[in-house]
């Protein structure tokens, strides 16, 4: 029997296809600053960024350049997918404390991106 | 690939909503609106204004809209909304009131696409008419450019209108050249209007979550009436 039994679950899973396996990259929130402030990423390529918040407060992860807004909750990690991006820098900031929560997304070459790490 | 994903995204919808809407014959005179996008933010609340004023044959109509909303989890917002509208008597005044809620289904960015859903309910003040609408929301991201999707099917009912359903598509193509400035093109389209033109957008930031957005855009009638346009304009305080 066909592993696929109908179109709909083909469907389901080239859409989910994407979202699995893509690089990752760690950011911890603590005291209102990113850990590490710089992050760097493969241009050409989606990359999940995982915010880990160690403050009791929530804070709002900020980005006109990666077109992202997403609410970190207190003591808790939450996703924020991004790209494919050229390469560039593209910063972030946390709306609650935008004087001290500044980041950036440093995207290289995937050649570039793999000799680094 | 890009080019052949982005025009599945954008005709797909609109083959659907002609032949959805094949056969029926009601007037929509304010297809014009706002283009919803598929996202939610928690712990955020919104006042909103909104303006249409459509210039046609029949003369001109002027709806505008007071809403408040706000979210209620990480993924549904809900919204009301007092709708005022100019009667034919050229007295404007309340003429309705709706509840909106919008769903974000997928995580922005995790997919091909990010998809949501609108539900609306709206009751005219003085009558018994009603009007359900519900509708998929997406959106396509492409560098600094997005398009965004609509496709809303609208239910009327109620015991002075006859019950019917319609269709409606809309459409936004945007750039993000910097956040007070984003043109777009948008597409409006349902079983008796097709309309485009060009609008944009801006964002300017306060302090913590506070926020103004605006939207302003001309749209144009392409339907072979020999006037018809739509001025739309909106401001959104977000705190």
């Amino acid at each position: 029997m066909h592993k696929y039994k109908s179109p709909l679950t083909l469907l389901i899973l080239l859409h989910s296809a994407a979202a699995l396996a893509l690089p990752e990259m760690t950011i911890t929130i603590r005291d209102h600053l990113f850990y590490p402030a710089e992050v760097i990423v493969p241009a050409g390529k989606k990359v999940k960024l995982i915010f880990i918040n160690q403050d009791d407060t929530p804070e709002e992860i900020d980005s006109f350049e990666l077109n992202r807004e997403k609410v970190i909750f207190g003591n808790a990690q939450a996703n924020v997918f991004i790209g494919p991006l050229e390469e560039g820098q593209y910063t972030f900031f946390g709306e609650y404390h935008p004087a001290s929560a500044v980041g950036k997304v440093i995207a290289v070459s995937p050649e570039t991106f793999d000799n680094a790490h | 690939m890009i080019t052949r994903h982005a025009m599945l995204l954008v005709f797909s919808p609109m083959l659907v909503t002609t032949t959805a809407t094949a056969g029926h014959k009601i007037i929509s005179n304010n297809v014009v609106d706002k283009i919803y996008h598929p996202y939610v933010l928690p712990l955020e609340q919104e006042f909103e204004w909104r303006f249409m004023s459509r210039q046609n044959d029949d003369g001109n109509s002027l709806v505008q809209r007071l809403a408040y909303g706000r979210s209620i989890n990480e993924r549904v917002a809900v919204e009301v909304n007092l709708v005022g509208d100019r009667d034919q008597k050229d007295d404007f005044g309340l003429v309705s009131y709706e509840l909106a809620a919008r769903w974000m289904i997928t995580e922005q960015g995790k997919y091909f696409a990010d998809w949501g859903a609108l539900f609306e309910i709206e009751k005219e003040v003085q009558r018994d008419a009603w009007e359900f609408t519900s509708g998929i929301l997406v959106e396509k991201e492409f560098g600094r450019t997005s398009i965004t999707g609509n496709y809303l099917v609208v239910y009327k009912f109620g015991n002075v209108v006859d019950n019917s359903f319609h269709s409606e598509f809309r459409m936004q193509y945007r750039y993000r050249f910097i956040p007070e400035i984003q043109p777009a093109l948008e597409l409006y389209t349902a079983e008796d209007f097709v309309g485009l033109g060009p609008s944009f957008m801006g964002i300017h930031r306060f302090d913590g979550q506070k926020q103004i957005k605006w939207e302003m855009g001309f749209i144009a009638g392409l339907n072979g009436d020999s006037k018809d346009h739509t001025l739309r304009a909106s401001v959104e305080y977000e705190f």
